[in-house]
């Protein structure tokens, strides 16, 4: 009997280990990711991070008396509880691995990441959604305006790059000679009792799921949890948008380029199937984007998201990690996007930004699925060709 | 070799920055030093522990471990070539 629940405990233990102690390979999370994300969108809606983000901005300046607006509450709004379950769901998943601790980033990094967070609010205004509905769900819904997004994102981090890069020269790394012997081992390991507090959130999220159903929140509670679904995957993996564009200029490293790419493959062929098949609306996630939106909203966000370290889902799983300096990004992105739209909505900018293309409109359903997969593996290949190669490598 | 017992010639104080200043500090800072000598970067980013050792492999440079000792940071420890 003894021996058997010491099998059943050792089991336990070993599985944690495999699940939440390794960072899962980039291209599982990419994977994964896709799945949930053909969920969401076979649920409700399709994935989406900024729109929650604006929502928090309209509620906080609503409530403040800054501007009226009819807002949901956050905590019913689709694009709102997907964005909490994705930053529980980091927070979990840092607690689970043992890695959540509140890391407080020093003067100038903060202030990157405030200003950072401004660039990302106007550019996620422009495009009508950050890397994830400006891009990754715009691709997957087959309109135009993500793939011209995709061309600002790879301009943006460029720049954004040469500028980290200029900041290197100017401040360059001081290094110390070892101080020796200061060596700590704290008190009271806290990191122990992590994992129990990571699976109590987790359970706590199902019950709060079951709440939102029984008073008639279904759809929202079932996107909180896909959300906290997304946000484990993503850190577990450390699926990074960001250094999907910027690492092939920076080090030549390509596997985050390739996890994204072939993330979208699926999920842009998952999305083609529902819209397809007529579950969904044809125009969903189609926006007027194409070609001003696109591509200026991408190149600024694009510089924002290098300098912040974190894109649109990427500054929301780092939240969940306890990075003080994403927490930072989160206000100033979440508040400028709020008061751009907003501005952009009263003045009727935002129906100059582009045209909405929806591309099988011009190449038939068939064919935009073959060109959308021969242009995402055109990227995987080149990110590949590009690591052997150092083609476009800055330094 | 128990990392413990690991005498750095540098130490590299990248705690609070997040990606990839750590690794850009460190890529940086190594290339001030001499063959052989070894770096101690000390960081909080989880990140770190997949881009450093990456960073060495494709360096060249050698890559002796991390020390999580629930000091509240990691300490990464390289050798350059």
């Amino acid at each position: 009997m003894n021996d058997e629940r010491g099998y059943l405990a050792r089991k336990l233990k070993e599985g944690h280990a495999s699940l939440f102690e390794r960072t899962w390979p980039s291209w599982v999370g990419g994977m994964l990711v896709a799945f949930l994300s053909i969920l969401m969108f076979a649920w409700e809606r399709p994935w989406g991070v900024v729109a929650g983000m604006r929502n928090w901005g309209d509620w906080l300046f609503t409530s403040l008396g800054i501007y009226h607006k009819s807002v949901q509450s956050p905590l019913v709004n689709y694009a709102s509880v997907m964005d909490l379950g994705l930053v529980f769901g980091a927070f979990a998943s840092a607690l689970l691995g043992r890695e959540f601790s509140i890391r407080t980033p020093p003067r100038l990094e903060a202030a990157k990441g405030f200003v950072a967070g401004i660039l990302m609010g106007i550019g996620a205004a422009l495009a009508r959604g950050c890397n994830v509905g400006g891009f990754y769900s715009a691709i997957s819904a087959l309109s135009l305006g993500g793939v011209a997004m995709m061309f600002g994102l790879i301009l943006g981090a460029y720049v954004g790059l040469r500028y980290l890069l200029w900041e290197l020269e100017k401040f360059p790394p001081r290094t110390t000679a070892p101080a020796g012997g200061e060596r700590s081992e704290g008190g009271f390991d806290w990191r122990r009792i992590q994992p129990w507090i990571g699976y109590a959130i987790m359970i706590l999220a199902v019950l709060v799921s079951f709440r939102y159903s029984s008073v008639a929140y279904t759809k929202s509670g079932g996107l909180l949890l896909l959300g906290l679904a997304v946000g484990i995957v993503m850190h577990r993996s450390r699926l990074c948008f960001v250094a999907a564009f910027r690492d092939p200029f920076m080090t030549g490293e390509s596997r985050q380029t390739k996890a994204v790419a072939l993330s979208l493959m699926i999920a842009m062929t998952g999305y083609a199937i529902i819209k397809w098949a007529g579950l969904r609306g044809e125009m969903v996630y189609v926006a007027n984007t194409f070609l001003f939106g696109g591509l200026v909203g991408g190149f600024i966000f694009g510089i924002g998201m290098v300098i912040a370290g974190g894109c649109g889902s990427g500054t929301l799983w780092r939240v969940g990690e306890g990075q003080v300096k994403l927490w930072i990004t989160l206000v100033s992105f979440s508040l400028t996007n709020a008061l751009v739209r907003y501005y952009m909505d009263t003045t009727g900018l935002i129906h100059k930004v582009g045209k909405a293309v929806f591309i099988p409109d011009l190449l038939s359903y068939k064919w935009t699925v073959i060109a959308l997969l021969v242009l995402l593996g055109l990227w995987y290949l080149a990110a590949d060709w590009n690591e052997e190669k150092e083609i476009v490598v800055v330094e | 070799m128990d990392l413990k017992d690991i005498k750095p010639d540098v130490t590299l104080d990248a705690r609070g920055l997040s990606c990839p200043m750590p690794l850009l500090k460190t890529k940086k800072a190594m290339k001030g030093m001499k063959p052989g000598q070894i770096i101690e970067v000390l960081g909080t980013d989880p990140g770190s522990k997949k881009d450093l050792p990456d960073f060495a492999q494709k360096s060249g440079n050698e890559w002796l471990g991390v020390l999580d000792d629930g000091e509240g940071f990691y300490r990464f420890y390289l050798r350059k070539k």
